[in-house]
C-alpha cells in the first residue's frame, strides 16, 4: 500500500515558477552582496555527524533534529544549521589560512517544528561568517552586511542590536541554581514581566535583581542606554553597554535611511551561541525575524580551535514569504520562438533554433506531429513566433 | 492613519472581560458589543481591530504576526507554548489548574502507575515529571470529571474555579498545579516595529487594573 505518494512531508512543500524566480532572485541578490565584499561561499554537506551538533552546550536539542544512521550505525542529522558545519570546516581544513576568514554559504537546514502550525522544517539560509576578528570594524563589517543584504528588497526594514554579555554578567552574581538562572533567563527572553517580577522578588532587593527587572523593558532607541546606564550596578556591565552604545551609533550612521537601528538589551534566547553583540533583522509585514546573528567567540574552540568569529543568516523563506504577500508572482518569460520541425527536416530545426539561441532569444523546440498542434501550443504558451523549417525550402515560415 | 493595531481575544467571558477593560480606557467598543456574527471588529477611536478567536487560535495568530497582540488564558499559554511576548497579567479570568480525585481516594499511595485523564496533557505530563512520577495521560475532550468516576483515570488535571463541579460529582482537589489569569501577549516583531503604539496601550492598561 502506498498511502503517500502523492504529497509531500509535513514543512515541505514544491516550488513552482514564479515561486522559484523570487527564491532565486533573493539568494542571488544576496550571494552578489556578499561576494562584492570579499566572501568567498563554501558548501557542507546536507548531512553530518550528530556530534557536530552535539557539543558541551546543547545548542539544538536532538527532538528538533532529523536523524538517520551511516552504513556503519553511525548516527547522522540532516544539517540544522550551516554555522556549526563551517566552524568545523575553519578548525580543520582551514585552520592553517590567514585570518580573518570571510565565508557566505546558501544552503537549506532541516529542523522539526511542531506539526499544523504554519511552519517549514526545510529553511534555506543565506548568510555570512567573519572568521579570526574581534575588532569592532568586524561588527560594524556584518551589521553593514545586513542593512545592505536587507536594503536589497526595497522595504521597510529594522535592524535590532542587543549583547548578552549584559545579562550573563548580571546573572553571573547571583548566587542561585542554573535551574533559578534558566527561569529568569526564560521569563526575559518572552518579556513575561508578572513572573519575572515575583521570581527576582523572591531573591530579595538588590541592584542586581533590579537591573534584572527592568531588563525585558530596556528597547527602542537613544533613550534605552540613558536608562540602562543608570541600572547597571557596575564598571565592568557598563563597559559592555558603552561598547554596544558606541555599536548602535555608528550603525545608525551607516544604516541610511530605509531602514531603522534599534537596541534590545532583553535578547536573550536559549539557543544561541552567542557570546556578545546579537543582530536581528526584522521587514515590516513579517511576524517573525529574518535575519539572527552575533558574535560567537567560543564555538569554534568547541572544535579545538580558539578564534573569535561573527556573523548573520538570512531566512530566504521569510523573505520569500513577504515578497509574495506584497506583490504578485513574477511570470516566468514566455518563449520569444517556436522552431517547429517537418517530417525529415530535425537536424536542420534543432541547428536553427540553435543559432537563434545563439542571438540571445530563447527558442523552443515543437514537439508535435502536426503544425496545426504546435501552433495551438503557441497560441497557448504565448509564444510570439513560430518557425516552420520544411523539407522544400528547409526555410521558414513566421507567424 | 496607519494599519490599525490588531488584538486577538478569546471569544466568551475573556472577551466581555477584555472589552469591559478597553471602555474602561476611553475607547469606543460599539462595534464590538454588537458584533453580530462578524469576527474582525473596529475601534476606530483607538485605530484597533479586535479579533475574535478561540483561546488556541489567539496564540496561533499573534505567532505568525497576523495579530499584533491578543489576550488569551494562561492555561492556554501552558498547554500551547510558542515565540511570543508575555507582556501584562490583566487579573481577570482568575482561576487554577489543579489536581483532583475522588473524595477520600489516596491519591499518592500505592506503587501502580496513575493514569490521568486531562484536556491539558502538557500541562499534565510536567506537573508530574516534575515530581518525577511516570503517569499515564489520557486526552478527554469534554467533562474530564466523568473520567475517575467511570473508572477510566486515577486523577484529573483541569481548570477548577470555584469547585462546584467537582465537589457535586464526589471529587476533591488533591494539590494546585498553577494559578491562572489572563494574559496580554504580543507578537516579537510587532512589539518592535510599533513600540510606541503598543506600549501606549499598555500604559493605559496597567494604569487602570
Amino acid at each position: 500500500m502506498r498511502n503517500y505518494d502523492l504529497i509531500t512531508p509535513e514543512g515541505t512543500k514544491d516550488l513552482l515558477f514564479g515561486e522559484c524566480i523570487i527564491r532565486r532572485n533573493i539568494e542571488q541578490t544576496l550571494l552578489r552582496i556578499f561576494k562584492s565584499r570579499g566572501y568567498s561561499e563554501m558548501i557542507t554537506p546536507g548531512l553530518e555527524f550528530f556530534d557536530v551538533f552535539n557539543l558541551n552546550s546543547p545548542y539544538f536539542p536532538q527532538e528538533n533534529l532529523y536523524k538517520l544512521t551511516d552504513s556503519k550505525g553511525r548516527l547522522l542529522v540532516m544539517r540544522p544549521d550551516s554555522t556549526m558545519p563551517i566552524a568545523r570546516v575553519a578548525a580543520t581544513r582551514l585552520r592553517d589560512a590567514m585570518l580573518p576568514l570571510k565565508l557566505c554559504y546558501n544552503q537549506t537546514v532541516y529542523r522539526t517544528e511542531p506539526a499544523l502550525k504554519g511552519r517549514s522544517d526545510e529553511i534555506v539560509q543565506t548568510g555570512i561568517e567573519l572568521i579570526g576578528s574581534e575588532l569592532k570594524i568586524a561588527d560594524l563589517e556584518v551589521i553593514s552586511t545586513a542593512a545592505e543584504a536587507l536594503r536589497s528588497f526595497g522595504m521597510e526594514f529594522s535592524i535590532e542590536l542587543g549583547h548578552i554579555g549584559i545579562f550573563k554578567e548580571l546573572v553571573g552574581r547571583l548566587d542561585v541554581s542554573d535551574h533559578v538562572k534558566e527561569k529568569i533567563r526564560r521569563n526575559i527572553e518572552t518579556k513575561n514581566f508578572p513572573a519575572l517580577n515575583d521570581l527576582l522578588d523572591s531573591l530579595g532587593n538588590s541592584p542586581v535583581t533590579a537591573a534584572l527587572k527592568k531588563l525585558p523593558a530596556l528597547f527602542g532607541g537613544e533613550e534605552v542606554f540613558e536608562k540602562a546606564e543608570e541600572l547597571m550596578p557596575d564598571e565592568n556591565i557598563k563597559r559592555i553597554l558603552g561598547e554596544l552604545r558606541e555599536i548602535y551609533h555608528d550603525s545608525c550612521e551607516i544604516c541610511g535611511r530605509e531602514g531603522t537601528i534599534t537596541v534590545d538589551l532583553g535578547l536573550v534566547n536559549k539557543t544561541d551561541y552567542y557570546t556578545g553583540l546579537i543582530i536581528k533583522g526584522y521587514l515590516q509585514g513579517h511576524g517573525e525575524e529574518v535575519i539572527s546573528g552575533g558574535r560567537y567567540d567560543k564555538l569554534i574552540s568547541e572544535f579545538g580551535y580558539d578564534v573569535p568569529a561573527v556573523g548573520f543568516a538570512m531566512n530566504v523563506n521569510g523573505v520569500a514569504k513577504v515578497i509574495e504577500k506584497n506583490g504578485i508572482l513574477p511570470a516566468v518569460p514566455a518563449p520569444d520562438m517556436l522552431v517547429y520541425a517537418a517530417e525529415g527536416c530535425e537536424v536542420a530545426a534543432l541547428k536553427k533554433s540553435q543559432e537563434y539561441r545563439e542571438q540571445g532569444m530563447i527558442v523552443e523546440n515543437a514537439l508535435f506531429e502536426d503544425l496545426e498542434s504546435a501552433r495551438a501550443y503557441a497560441i497557448e504558451r504565448k509564444i510570439a513566433r513560430v518557425v516552420v523549417i520544411d523539407e522544400e525550402l528547409c526555410g521558414e515560415e513566421e507567424e | 492613519m496607519s494599519k490599525p493595531i490588531r488584538i486577538a481575544l478569546t471569544k466568551g467571558r475573556l472577551e466581555k472581560d477584555t472589552v469591559g477593560l478597553l471602555e474602561k480606557l476611553g475607547f469606543d467598543c460599539t462595534a464590538v458589543r454588537e458584533k453580530g456574527r462578524k469576527l474582525i471588529l473596529p475601534v476606530p477611536d483607538g485605530n484597533l481591530e479586535v479579533v475574535l478567536a478561540k483561546a488556541n487560535d489567539v496564540i496561533t495568530y499573534v505567532e505568525h504576526g497576523v495579530c499584533d497582540m491578543g489576550v488569551v488564558g494562561k492555561d492556554t499559554i501552558m498547554e500551547m507554548d510558542g515565540k511570543f511576548y508575555e507582556l501584562v497579567d490583566l487579573g481577570f479570568g482568575r482561576c487554577k489548574f489543579a489536581l483532583a480525585a475522588k473524595k477520600g481516594s489516596d491519591f499518592y499511595s500505592g506503587y501502580g502507575v496513575k493514569t490521568i485523564a486531562t484536556k491539558y496533557p502538557n500541562v499534565s505530563r510536567r506537573f508530574f515529571e516534575k515530581k518525577g512520577m511516570d503517569t499515564e495521560i489520557i486526552k478527554i475532550e469534554g467533562s474530564v470529571e466523568l473520567a475517575p468516576l467511570l473508572e477510566l483515570a486515577d486523577g484529573i488535571v483541569d481548570i477548577v474555579e470555584t469547585g462546584t463541579t467537582l465537589k457535586e460529582n464526589g471529587l476533591e482537589v488533591i494539590e494546585d498545579v498553577a494559578p491562572i489569569s489572563a494574559r496580554l501577549i504580543a507578537n516579537t516583531v510587532s512589539l518592535k516595529m510599533r513600540q510606541a503604539e503598543i506600549e501606549n496601550i499598555i500604559n493605559l492598561i496597567e494604569e487602570n487594573l
